[in-house]
């Protein structure tokens, strides 16, 4: 940790000076200018999203409260100062985070252990806490958590990571201790995906390959006994594998999705005019948001919006392999590696290409504090941005 | 040194593993990066968009059609059915507009997902059997089916019902009970031509008759519209909508008059009472010129307002012994099961039978009112003509016919002429004269008469005939000559008959007069349409006077009709094809007769048939001992209709005649008139008076006015004297000769309106009076007396 912070200060003085004349710059500060296209790239995704919101949950915004711009108007506001938030964040030195993991961690898993205690239920779900007015789910957090803390365990363990003692063991802990607190919420896409986020960090790190063969074993195994005790979650595979066979129930929201979905064309029906939204498709506004894009903007605009986050994830993995140390590298690679499994997984489900379960599509689904906490992550990135003339090559 | 060099060498060399080391695990960051870059950031994203790809433009139009049927709710804007008239206008069949309530399961069911609303299923299956008496179950059977929107659960109730269902709906602000318009059809006569009309089953189509035969005419086009519906019934801010107008159905105006038909029917019904007849009966009226049937009966019927019920008790009391019966026997057992069974099959047997049109669905067997065809054929052809003698010596062996032809009267006719061979209905001059016109020629007459192919009367299931081909042998030629061994339906008899009558034109008949749309414009309208001249002019005009003959001094003389001049012919066939349980064939017998009225200038030929009179075995005689034959059955039930039906027509009886006896008259209001006044009045009706009193003016009359008498009646006037109301007691006529019954009549202070034969012989005896013996009546009431002769035949 040290030799890198030598490093980092020994190339300070190299790099390029802000302007005396503009001291307040945003994009370009003491550290450096930011990475202007993921920049541009996670604003447009973020307008786009809010738009999207918009236009999918007007009709059952109104068929519950009355105000078709409910959702709108609290995503937009959260949109604002998610930006806010990204630009603020990108001007932290990112080393913030290493020094602070333990306690990012500590306060994960404190939150987590509130959510049985305290927890607030939405839509039959006990997943959420709310602390000073802001309700959120912790484990949203515990997947930044598992980035920042692994980020910061592989940069300080380096050659050791080929060990098991240090390159397997402490993250096996931290994983199982925080999967399995996720997991209490039966909250099984998110398991998935920390565990994932878990192992690519790891196989970031450097672990040796054969550590995962025998991890991904032990997750296939539980994987298999879940699935045979868990009547709700083998139901789902039913519906997956021909949603029209129970189309009232089950297989309704798949149908759903891929009505939409399908009636969009190449062209789609024009944005607003989506008709799946009538409160056909269930959770339009979150997690099948992307059908109703689908919809309204066809073939032509999903692929757009496909080939945006592409970019943006691109562009992620890109600012990682110029990141002036490991771990910026490492954070970077990660919260890309997020966002990508969030996307990957979210269409996948809303277009049967996968089983149904309940992933939201960054930018995109409605929620506040999720979207804040997503364009923290990009502010770490474009941080990490700032300092990438330095490059690892 | 080596030593030195090699521990130099070494701490180097450890220096730069340490480095190398830290810059090989950067390596791999940066390699396993770059292969993460690929994979998550571009590599995984293509099965997701080929995914896309495949559902939004391959599979695109199965999808939008699937979702734009998920989205749109179609509308229904129900086309008013059209009304069926009679020929003056007056409604047979109408429809009222009502509503059916249904349920949409998939939404209450997705409505209970929600905690608040669990008992919303309970709360409208109480709430809809209380308004509307169906079982709470029913309704929870109907919403099991989840995927479904459209479960009825009652259909066409009345508006009060209706707003009482709305009220609940709106009172407990409920989604997922509709109510939507529906159709209910309405036949004011009930059962009156009800096999002609046909009737609408519950779900609105057309079936039988009319209803059937028009049923797309009459049922318009349903206008719809297609609108995109949010779920749960929610406004869709973008939505298209596809109208398609309703255009209302086409109304039917029918030949029938409802008067005559009403005549007919009423006949039909007195002559089954009358006559012990088993199996029905049908008739037909048809205008001899226009070839439009003024009134088509087929007893018994059925009340098309509620088709399914069993009209006529009889049958529906013998059905409810079966199934007292059915109910006796244990439940479970495979005899119950068994009956149940036949119950049910014999129900839904009755229902086919009370709804079928004999006049044209059935054929039956004209009997010797075929031999008008065969006679106008062999005249027309010149195979016979009126000099012509026919000998019958009661039977006879024809050359190329293994079977005697045996003649109804076994002492024979002896020598006739081709009159009497006709007036005589004789079998064996028939046979004769078949064989003359030759097998060939004689079936292209019938042919020809239309009896082979169907008349293509505007009605539902028409049969043709069941005739032989034209390769007809010499001995079913004979036998087809007077009638016997095939069927033809009662349609192509009065269409052949009318042929006969008026010159020799082969009609298109009709019963549908013109089809009009809602605003009363004709738009297709049924005109008189000549198929053919089958016989000449002059053929045609020897017909009518030999079927005046036959009335006048043949086998039909129970078909005069005072004031009218009639002609006609009998007909008693066996049943061809009719078998008892054990397969032996019975003796049922079908008499008929066909009347064309007035003869002298044809406008109205009447086809009555009756099915079936009950025979004590092995006699051709009823329980009531009537002799079975269409001469005293049939003829007589035409003769009735014609008196009804001829005056209402606008047929004016010849009150010239001295059979205007016969003829009921209207006795006019005279009171408060003087007597010179008064007679004016009655002369014009031919009726006579005597005065009681000394008055000026009338005080009083018996009968009194509108009341009938028969023609050359007196009634009493009185003049300023007391009117004695008394009550009498009708006597028995039955068995009396005219002058006997004349006598017990004049003592009782009762009119007499004789009807039947009026050849006063010894044989010539009253056979039915209208009011039964002991009735207690009013002093000038008319008892209709019919005289029958016992020994006319056939």
């Amino acid at each position: 940790m040290r030799s890198d912070a030598v490093v980092s200060s020994a190339q300070q003085g190299k790099r390029l000076q802000p302007p005396e004349k503009e001291k307040s710059a945003i994009l370009l500060d003491e550290r450096g200018l930011l990475d202007l296209p993921f920049l541009a790239l996670t604003i447009l995704l973020v307008i786009i999203g809010v738009v999207m919101v918009f236009s999918a949950s007007y009709a059952r915004a109104y068929w519950k409260t009355g105000n078709s711009t409910y959702y709108f108007a609290r995503q937009a506001i959260f949109a604002v100062l998610g930006i806010g938030l990204m630009l603020f964040i990108s001007r932290i030195n990112y080393q913030l985070w290493r020094a602070t993991s333990p306690i990012f961690l500590a306060a994960t898993v404190f939150f987590l252990i509130l959510v049985p205690i305290i927890g607030v239920t939405v839509n039959g779900a006990k997943r959420w806490v709310e602390v000073a007015g802001i309700r959120f789910q912790p484990s949203e957090l515990a997947k930044i958590a598992i980035i920042i803390s692994f980020a910061t365990l592989i940069s300080s363990y380096r050659e050791k990571m080929a060990t098991f003692r240090y390159g397997v063991m402490p993250f096996a802990v931290i994983l199982v201790v925080l999967c399995g607190l996720v997991a209490l919420e039966k909250h099984l896409s998110c398991v998935l995906i920390m565990l994932l986020l878990g192992a690519i960090m790891m196989f970031l790190g450097g672990v040796k390959i054969r550590w995962f063969a025998v991890g991904g074993a032990i997750v296939l195994l539980f994987a298999l006994i879940y699935l045979k005790t868990q009547g709700y979650a083998s139901s789902r595979i039913v519906a997956w594998r021909d949603p029209a066979a129970d189309p009232s129930d089950n297989g309704y929201q798949v149908l759903q999705s891929l009505y939409a979905i399908g009636s969009g064309g190449l062209m789609g029906l024009g944005l607003g005019k989506s008709r799946q939204k009538y409160l056909y498709l269930p959770e339009e506004h979150n997690d099948y948001i992307f059908p109703i894009l689908c919809e309204e903007l066809g073939f032509v605009g999903a692929v757009v919006v496909i080939l945006l986050f592409i970019l943006l994830i691109v562009r992620g993995y890109y600012i990682a392999m110029h990141a002036r140390d490991r771990f910026g590298a490492l954070l970077a690679a990660g919260i890309s590696t997020h966002l990508a499994l969030q996307t990957f997984l979210n269409i996948g489900v809303v277009t049967n290409f996968l089983p149904a379960t309940g992933i939201s599509l960054p930018f995109f689904s409605y929620g506040g504090t999720a979207l804040l906490l997503q364009l923290f992550e990009m502010g770490i990135v474009l941080a990490i941005s700032r300092q990438n003339d330095n490059k690892l090559l | 040194m080596a030593k030195k060099i090699i521990r130099l060498n070494r701490a180097r060399q450890e220096r730069l593993t340490t480095k190398e080391k830290n810059q090989r695990a950067n390596r791999t960051i940066l390699r396993r990066t770059l292969v993460l870059m690929v994979v998550c950031g571009i590599l995984a994203f293509i099965p997701l968009i080929v995914t896309l790809y495949n559902l939004m433009i391959r599979q695109h139009d199965y999808y939008e059609e699937r979702a734009i049927r998920n989205q749109t709710r179609s509308t229904y804007l129900t086309a008013a059915r059209g009304i069926i008239y009679d020929r003056n206008m007056n409604i047979l069949a109408s429809s009222n507009t009502v509503e059916t309530v249904f349920i949409d399961p998939n939404e209450i069911a997705e409505q209970m997902k929600e905690p608040k609303n669990a008992n919303l299923l309970d709360q409208i299956a109480r709430g809809l059997s209380d308004i509307l008496e169906v079982d709470e179950g029913f309704v929870y059977k109907q919403a099991a089916d989840k995927e479904y929107r459209y479960k009825i659960i009652r259909r066409k109730i009345s508006e009060e019902l209706a707003d009482r269902v709305r009220d609940f709906v709106s009172d407990n602000d409920i989604h997922g009970v509709y109510l939507e318009t529906d159709m209910q059809r309405y036949y004011p006569y009930s059962s009156m031509a009800a096999q002609v009309l046909g009737f609408v089953s519950t779900d609105n189509v057309g079936s039988e008759g009319i209803e059937a035969y028009f049923d797309s005419t009459l049922t318009g086009t349903a206008g719809k519209v297609v609108t995109t519906k949010g779920n749960y019934g929610s406004e869709m801010l973008y939505t298209y909508e596809k109208y398609y107008d309703a255009s209302d159905g086409n109304s039917i105006v029918l030949t029938i008059d409802d008067t005559v038909q009403q005549q007919l029917e009423k006949n039909l019904q007195n002559a089954i009472n009358k006559y012990d007849i088993k199996n029905g009966a049908f008739g037909i009226v048809m205008d001899v010129n226009t070839g439009e049937i003024v009134a088509m009966a087929t007893l018994g019927a059925y009340d098309p307002n509620n088709y399914l019920e069993i009209f006529d008790e009889d049958v529906f009391m013998t059905l409810e012994e079966e199934y007292d019966a059915a109910m006796d026997i244990p439940k479970g057992t495979e005899a119950y099961d068994a009956a149940i069974a036949k119950y049910n099959s014999d129900v839904a047997a009755a229902r086919l039978r009370q709804w079928r049109n004999r006049c044209v669905s059935d054929g039956y067997e004209p009997g010797s009112t075929f031999k008008l065809v065969t006679l106008a054929s062999a005249l027309d052809c010149g195979a016979v003509t009126l000099d012509d003698s026919f000998y019958c010596g009661g039977q006879e062996d024809f050359a190329d016919r293994d079977q005697t032809v045996s003649c109804w009267k076994t002492a024979g006719h002896g020598a006739q002429t081709t009159a009497e061979a006709l007036g005589n209905s004789c079998n064996i001059a028939f046979g004769h004269i078949g064989t003359r016109i030759g097998r060939t020629r004689f079936y292209d007459y019938v042919n020809a008469f239309g009896f082979i192919g169907k008349t293509g009367v505007e009605l539902p299931g028409e049969a043709g005939g069941l005739f032989f081909g034209r390769d007809i042998t010499t001995a079913s030629l004979i036998s087809a000559s007077f009638g016997q061994t095939f069927r033809i339906t009662p349609m192509q008899q009065v269409r052949a008959i009318s042929a006969i009558v008026n010159g020799g034109y082969l009609l298109q008949p009709h019963i549908v007069k013109e089809i009009i749309d809602q605003n009363g414009n004709t738009v297709q309208k049924s005109e008189r349409t000549v198929l053919r001249q089958v016989i000449s002019n002059e053929t045609s005009m020897t017909m009518r006077d030999l079927m005046e003959f036959v009335v006048t001094e043949g086998t039909a003389s129970a078909a005069k009709t005072p004031g009218y001049r009639v002609g006609g012919k009998t007909g008693t066939s066996e049943k061809i094809d009719v078998y008892d349980e054990n397969g032996v064939q019975v003796e049922d017998k079908i008499v008929s007769f066909v009347g064309v009225a007035p003869i002298n200038d044809p406008q109205y030929v009447v086809l009555v048939a009756l099915d079936t009179p009950e025979y004590v075995p092995g006699t051709t005689f009823t329980p009531h001992g009537q002799y079975i034959s269409g001469g005293l059955m049939a003829a007589p039930t035409v003769r009735d209709i014609f008196l009804d039906i001829l005056p209402y027509l606008g047929v004016e009886p010849d009150y010239t005649s001295e059979d205007i006896r016969g003829v009921n008259m209207v006795v006019p209001d005279v009171v408060g008139r003087t007597e010179q006044e008064a007679a004016e009045l009655l002369t014009a009706k031919t009726i006579t008076y005597r005065v009681i009193g000394s008055g000026d003016v009338v005080t009083d009359q018996l009968p009194t006015a509108g009341k009938q008498v028969p023609g050359n009646s007196e009634i009493v006037l009185y003049m300023g004297e007391e009117k004695l109301n008394v009550m009498v007691e009708v006597p028995n006529f039955i068995d009396y000769s005219v002058a006997d019954v004349n006598w017990l009549a004049a003592n009782a202070g009762l009119y007499i309106q004789a009807k039947g034969t009026d050849v006063t012989t010894n044989y010539v005896l009253a056979a039915y009076q209208d009011i039964p013996a002991g009735t207690q009546v009013e002093r000038g009431t008319t008892v209709t007396v019919e005289f029958a002769s016992k020994g006319a035949s056939d």
